[in-house]
């Protein structure tokens, strides 16, 4: 194939040059590839416990191109199977969540227990003559699952390393995510249902774009115009970037990436929230709680950010999380839940529910704006011709930071300060290197490459 | 042939008889439409059965008992 055969890097994946050709997002023998390398090997987001609190609870989830079921069996613990029969591949479940108490192939009868174990064979005793290993059928369970603050996690593969050390430094900022706005550990909860639909772009496009693309905020004009935002103006509240340093993080081993607004010392979070006076006052208490809990690092507002490679980040306005589900090259099922606090009062869920589809979702008029440019800048790349022509992706190529303090706040990771360049491609570019670093591994043993700086210490 | 049974609408405490000539009560129904769980209350072939819950099959329910049968 001529696109494998000029290797991922410099070919493909040119981060020297700041430049990445088209063929990763459209070309159909790295997407299968992409399939086995990426997504059988890394943690992947698979939903939140409050969705199964009760025995038999289950939630129809994905991993990569596959359907896998989350539940909780009737011992109370959470397991994570893939949704195929063993014995003819059959969805065992086919709703997308609910309790029961057996998983039943409508096939040919198979039936599972929420502990995955095959519990039902038709026929069993004339057909099978009871020589049927049951325990040798069970559903095939993920080897690895991660519970962090209410979130689980699954991997395919049982020698990643285990999720928090995936993760390194950078959890910190998935608690941007997950905590309580008052800087309580892991105060959030799912908000209502979980928003699902598809679109014809390769869901690397949607990635790359929540890893931090401040790029494309023209955009959002018209958004931004109309003034959805929970303030009455723009589509956030967005005074702190009069004041903040800018920053896209980025860490080159992990493959993980956010922006963060860094407050100055000593200067109190804008007002926001200000179409509402209760849900302002919340707000406003909880920022005082919040610097109260978590000292200088309430000075960080969190912005989009990714865990590698398909689970977004948004961690304020609105506050989401995303899955980014390969359905093919050239289809992605976006899949978005909603966080609040679980102990805000009823009116500030309303209201937030309210602000959140109006901005995110398929309805959301900001993810419409982006859901426009990932569709069309997926079809105008499939062509013969334009296939020849690589994306650019230089924007401050070389002006990364390690080290980077202000103020007295040191940042984990590696940073660009956009505060004056306004922009940068930093995370994009990380998104990427990683991404090549998997579609050339062996196995984890070349990619956790932290653990061999650590041996050499 | 009998006609088919929609088991979906079997509630517990029903009695049913089986295509090998055992009967059994449905003690809980996952309302799969494949399956049902039933304590054996006779079993012609197997006396050993009678007592313990198992999974039925929906295709060897061959009728619904009412009381006294």
């Amino acid at each position: 194939m001529r696109a494998t055969s000029e290797g991922y890097r410099p070919g493909l994946v040119n981060m020297a040059a700041g430049q990445i050709s088209r063929e990763i997002f459209v070309n159909e023998e790295i997407y299968q590839e992409e399939l086995e390398r990426l997504f059988a090997r890394v943690w992947l987001f698979v939903g939140h416990e409050s969705q199964i609190p009760k025995p038999g609870d289950y939630f129809v989830s994905g991993m990569g191109e596959e359907s896998v079921i989350l539940c909780r069996d009737r011992a109370g613990k959470v397991h994570v199977f893939l949704n195929s029969c063993r014995h003819r591949g059959m969805k065992v479940c086919r709703y997308d969540e609910g309790n029961t108490p057996v998983f039943t192939c409508p096939y040919h009868g198979w039936s599972y227990g929420t502990d995955g174990k095959l519990v039902g064979v038709p026929y069993f005793r004339e057909a099978y003559h009871e020589k049927l290993d049951k325990a040798q059928w069970g559903l095939v369970e993920v080897p690895q699952l991660s519970f962090y603050k209410g979130t689980v996690w699954a991997c395919w593969d049982p020698s990643a390393p285990p999720f928090l050390e995936y993760l390194g430094d950078f959890v910190r900022y998935l608690d941007l995510t997950l905590d309580g706005w008052d800087g309580s550990e892991g105060g959030s909860e799912i908000l209502g249902g979980i928003q699902k639909w598809r679109i014809p772009c390769n869901w690397k496009f949607p990635a790359e774009n929540f890893c931090g693309d401040s790029y494309h905020n023209i955009s959002h004009r018209s958004v931004d115009l109309v003034g959805i935002g929970p303030s009455g103006s723009g589509r956030r509240d967005m005074q702190e970037r009069l004041m903040a340093r800018r920053l896209h993080v980025a860490f080159y081993e992990r493959g993980h990436q956010t922006g963060v607004y860094m407050l100055p010392k000593d200067r109190p979070t804008p007002p926001s929230y200000q179409h509402s006076s209760v849900v302002a006052e919340y707000f406003a208490h909880c920022e005082e709680e919040r610097r109260r809990r978590r000292g200088e690092w309430a000075r960080l507002i969190g912005s989009p950010g990714e865990i590698f490679p398909n689970t977004a980040l948004h961690p304020r306005q609105p506050r989401t999380i995303a899955a980014w589900h390969p359905r093919g090259p050239h289809e992605t099922e976006v899949w978005r839940w909603y966080l609040v606090d679980a102990a805000a009062p009823a009116e500030v869920k309303d209201f937030l529910r309210d602000y959140y589809i109006r901005y995110s979702g398929p309805g959301g008029m900001t993810e419409q704006d982006d859901m426009e440019n990932w569709n069309y800048a997926h079809a105008a790349s499939r062509g013969t011709i334009a296939r020849r022509y690589p994306y650019s992706y230089e924007q401050g190529l070389g002006f990364e930071t390690d080290n980077y303090e202000w103020q007295g706040l040191p940042i984990p990771g590696t940073v660009m300060d956009i505060t004056e360049a306004k922009s940068s491609e930093h995370n994009l570019r990380n998104l990427y290197r990683r991404w090549a670093e998997f579609m050339e591994a062996a196995s984890w043993d070349e990619l956790a490459t932290w653990r061999v700086a650590r041996a050499a210490e | 042939m009998t006609e088919p049974i929609n088991i979906r609408t079997l509630e517990p405490g029903t009695r049913i008889a089986l295509v090998d000539g055992a009967t059994a009560e449905i003690v809980s129904n996952p309302a799969d439409g494949v399956w049902v769980f039933a304590r054996c209350l006779s079993s012609p072939d197997d006396a050993a059965r009678v007592g313990s819950e198992e999974m039925i099959f929906a295709q060897d329910i061959v009728e619904i008992r009412t009381a006294g049968q």
